[in-house]
């Protein structure tokens, strides 16, 4: 299943895909394509662009999955970051409006016990990224949470908190500053 | 942009992995970042470091479909090699299959292309993806028109629980109001008369388990088996993005 791949199998998987390997390119698609689907789908908010957006990034990760090997990151990492982009790039969305609760699911991190699709990620990357934003102050990790899961610029999540604009630049701003520090240690 | 501190160049790199950067923003971030490899290295701490935050959310598989086209734009032209190459192209059955294929795949992208541009209803329309604790998809949900919502079951429940599953939407202030009962094990299709007026201010939606028929007092009783947060898709009225 899905939950148990670990990030060898899919390092493997994506190195065959490099070989022209198309059972291990539909096993891949298989393994990850409902993590990846989601991570778009919350950033274009429409199901039928999402559903191009995983198109296209497969296609994408087929035509350069022999370079993947060169991207020194875990695998659903660098596939991820691959779907974030393409979302990113083709995201349109003049008015916000996202629900709270899911927002701050940072807050409650500690209630969230390691699932076990975490195997996906690298598992240290995660723990650290995590730990990391714990140490951000509410106003830091509320913005900085909306930016990421849902793809809002600062006018948007400003639009979204009814804050200031330079208020909510500075809380992100601070609060990447203070990640960095973090992530460095 | 000025890219010359060093300080400036990570944070912009920051944001730019964050996705605070949207449209002209984002595509002039891009044309530094093909020609300024420090900048390419702070892409790619943020996205190293940022990216598995993602594993966080809920999963939801996509329709066959986009495997099929997948497949269609990558492969239908490399149909497996005949080893009969006398009797050429133009007899090659396999050749005419794989053209056909490719043309239902670019016509396929085509009509994606052109519903994209389609100007998009003038109302808000909600999507929802609902979890369990688990973070597990259950049902997905879209609202096709202003009257009806469409319930897609992702993971369906076993039939004949002794329990109804009824869909409440839960405002941001207020109590929760119901949508009705919906199907244990296939999509519903659920049409109410004053259906946006239910959904004002709905931040999430969430889906109980009630006596057979749906809750007896108008209120959930029973446990809350999913739930998910409200995404509306406000009319694409075009406006001007702000710039970093």
């Amino acid at each position: 299943m899905a939950d148990l791949i670990t990030n060898e199998k899919l390092a493997s998987l994506l190195a065959q895909c490099g070989l022209g390997n198309r059972q291990a390119f539909a096993e891949l698609y298989e393994t990850t394509k409902s993590k990846l689907f989601v991570v778009s789908l919350r950033i274009v908010r429409e199901r039928h662009i999402a559903e191009e957006v995983l198109q296209d990034c497969f296609v994408n990760i087929w035509n350069n999955a022999a370079r993947y090997a060169a991207a020194k990151s875990a695998p659903m990492t660098w596939m991820t970051a691959i779907v974030r982009n393409r979302s990113l790039d083709i995201v349109r969305r003049p008015l916000v409006e996202v629900a709270d609760e899911d927002d701050f699911f940072a807050l409650n991190m500690e209630d969230l016990s390691p699932g076990p699709q975490d195997q996906l990620a690298g598992r240290r990357d995660q723990a650290r990224i995590e730990r990391c934003m714990k140490g951000l102050d509410g106003e830091q990790l509320q913005t900085i949470s909306l930016a990421f899961f849902h793809g809002l610029t600062h006018s948007e999540v400003a639009q979204h908190l009814g804050r200031p604009l330079g208020t909510v630049k500075t809380h992100i701003r601070r609060g990447l500053q203070k990640l960095k520090g973090c992530l460095e240690s | 942009m000025k890219l010359a501190s060093p300080d400036l160049r990570n944070r912009l790199a920051a944001e730019y992995v964050l996705g605070t950067m949207h449209g002209a923003a984002r595509r002039r971030f891009q044309v530094y970042l093909q020609r300024i490899a420090d900048l390419q290295t702070d892409v790619a701490f943020w996205e190293a470091h940022l990216t598995p935050l993602a594993n966080r959310l809920p999963v939801l598989a996509p329709p066959a479909r986009v495997w099929s086209r997948i497949e269609a734009r990558l492969f239908a032209f490399n149909a497996p090699a005949k080893a009969d190459t006398a009797s050429g192209i133009w007899q090659n059955l396999s050749f005419w299959r794989a053209l056909g294929l490719g043309a239902a795949a670019l016509a396929a992208v085509l009509m994606v292309a052109i519903v994209d541009i389609k100007p998009s209803e003038t109302e808000p329309m909600l999507t929802a993806v609902l979890a369990e604790d688990n973070n597990d998809a259950r049902v997905y949900i879209e609202q096709p028109k202003s009257n009806v919502l469409m319930v897609k079951m992702v993971k369906p429940w076993r039939l004949n629980s002794g329990f109804a599953h009824e869909l409440w939407v839960i405002p941001k202030e207020g109590t929760p109001r119901s949508l009705g009962v919906i199907n244990d094990a296939t999509d519903t299709r659920i049409s109410l008369a004053g259906l946006d007026a239910k959904l004002t201010n709905g931040a999430m939606l969430a889906v109980s388990l009630e006596p057979p028929g749906g809750s007896p007092t108008g209120a959930p009783t029973g446990k809350v088996v999913c739930k998910g947060s409200i995404a509306w898709m406000p009319p694409k009225s075009a406006k001007p993005r702000a710039q970093i």
